[in-house]
């Protein structure tokens, strides 16, 4: 399908073409903050089911560009589609109610966990479901509950977020992105704030999704989770995808000369570990 | 001299006769505190979200109306309404004059608080909101005040104190508060230390209490205790949901 055929305002779940599978598409994207062109000429395709790893520098855009995908950021130009939808085409993104609509359907983990300070765990994952999904209380408290327990946290489900553990708060924020049952998973550096072993928490809740087929786009620096969690690597490099492919294959023998330095020091590790 | 060996004991002013005085008195107080209180959170909550408003125009508004009258001191204030305004024929209550100026100079003050509020919430409590679908309004009204309430409300219950404080100044438009009253009494019964020492103790024994309710309810807040009736049922639904599901570990 090409960019032109759809307009921004167009209805979802239309399936017109077999390409439309993809649950994120992402063409030509470009974001600019002023002069600074932080993502310059993006292409991605994200399968349904599908768990993708972007890796590359810090500073390099992959945060920008999963903030573009759920329009936290504006897109400056290229078109972005979620589920189907024209999100952003040519600088023109969806407006409030359906923007809102949008972000129902993507989840998003931060770096910064960013739980609702001033709310229990369960009340921080009920949130959704009961002001967007307009979930009944019981129910969205069941759900809550539940969502709870598949992070291992049922147990802290009255704990507020300062009485939690880092880990454990990255494990309640991807249990309240879950809560709405999103077509795709953001995760933008979740275990950049996280020391080894709750970075291993959270690791290992989020190998347990990409088994269950949630389409998931991950930003890390985590290499070991890369190669064995997600069916492909997506480098990038100055707002340009430089490298993409299995994860085998990015890492241990990548084409690009900026991916062979940016995982040389994996790669010695890991064979001196051998 | 038994007479002035008296005088400098306590309680010689009759008390008990004043008691029905007094008590209109500690009314009125509380009646301009409490009415000027809920008009200046009103204007400061108005004035806040002015401030942070993307129409220029009232954000310029609201910041020329904070300073102005953040920098008049209040009794100025209050004879500026009282006199001045009636001197261009708009003529006030004593108790409309009193609460207005009160109004318009706390309402600057705690307009500063509320921003002070509104801007600390981090950026990513509302993002994460914005992300879950949350609509503007329910970001606001779900994440961000609540959240601004629980930082402000020391300050605010500071001003509060202060305001019950402030309104002895409307002595001298003879608003008939306790300070008007102890005043009257004063000037009757000669004993000014007696008196004055009576009355401030009452002022006391309101600001105290309010001081200290203030300081539990931060605790509460701190420990995360549900204040409205919607919480405690969600929390008390939570309670039942956690005993019917053992605690997996993943």
């Amino acid at each position: 399908m090409s960019a032109g055929q759809a307009e921004p305002g167009t209805v979802t779940g239309r399936r017109a073409a077999p390409e439309d599978t993809a649950v994120v598409r992402v063409e030509k994207l470009v974001k600019c903050f002023g002069s600074n062109r932080v993502l310059d000429g993006i292409d991605l395709d994200i399968a349904k089911g599908e768990v993708v790893s972007l890796m590359g520098q810090s500073g390099g855009g992959k945060t920008t560009l999963l903030r573009c995908i759920n329009l936290l950021e504006e897109p400056t130009e290229g078109v972005v589609e979620v589920g189907g939808e024209v999100v952003s085409k040519d600088g023109e993104s969806l407006h409030r109610a359906r923007r809102v609509q949008l972000r129902q359907r993507v989840g998003m983990v931060f770096q910064s966990f960013n739980l609702f300070q001033h709310l229990t765990a369960a009340e921080n994952v009920a949130l959704p479901l009961l002001r967007v999904g307009k979930v009944e209380r019981a129910e969205a408290v069941r759900r809550a509950v539940d969502l709870l327990g598949r992070v291992g946290l049922a147990d802290k489900a009255l704990e507020l977020p300062s009485r939690l553990s880092g880990g454990q708060q990255q494990r309640v924020a991807i249990a309240r992105a879950l809560a709405l049952r999103p077509v795709a998973m953001l995760f933008d550096e979740p275990t950049s704030a996280l020391d080894p072993e709750s970075s291993a928490e959270v690791l290992a809740v989020m190998r347990e999704l990409s088994t269950e087929g949630i389409t998931m786009l991950v930003s890390t620096h985590e290499v070991g989770f890369a190669l064995d969690a997600s069916d492909r690597i997506v480098f990038i490099n100055r707002g340009k995808v430089v490298q993409a492919g299995p994860p085998r294959e990015v890492v241990f023998g990548s084409a690009s000369e900026r991916a062979r330095e940016f995982f040389a020091g994996f790669v010695r590790y890991g064979k001196n570990a051998n | 001299m038994p007479r002035s060996l008296a005088s400098f004991g306590p309680f010689h002013v009759d008390w008990i006769s004043w008691a029905p005085t007094v008590g209109n008195g500690i009314l009125k107080t509380l009646e301009f505190t409490f009415a000027s209180f809920v008009g200046a959170v009103l204007a400061g909550l108005l004035l806040a979200l002015m401030r942070e408003s993307p129409v220029a125009p009232l954000r310029w508004l609201a910041r020329i109306y904070t300073e102005i009258f953040k920098n008049l001191p209040l009794l100025t204030e209050i004879f500026l309404v009282y006199f001045g305004l009636a001197s261009l024929g708009v003529r006030l209550s004593v108790f409309e004059a009193g609460c207005l100026s009160l109004i318009v100079f706390y309402a600057a003050y705690l307009s500063e608080i509320f921003r002070g509020g509104l801007q600390s919430i981090a950026a990513g409590q509302r993002e994460a909101a914005h992300a879950l679908g949350l609509s503007e309004r329910e970001v606001l009204t779900r994440v961000v005040v609540p959240q601004a309430v629980r930082l402000v409300l020391p300050a605010t219950t500071t001003m509060l104190v202060d305001m019950l404080k402030s309104t002895s100044l409307l002595i001298t438009i003879s608003a008939a508060e306790l300070m008007t009253v102890g005043q009257l009494i004063a000037s009757t019964s000669f004993r000014a230390m007696e008196v004055y020492l009576v009355i401030g103790i009452i002022y006391f024994a309101m600001c105290y209490p309010l001081s200290m309710a203030s300081l539990w309810l931060e605790r509460r807040l701190k420990a995360g205790t549900p204040l409205s009736p919607r919480r405690r049922r969600l929390i008390g639904d939570v309670r039942l949901a956690m005993a019917g599901t053992p605690g997996r570990i993943a």
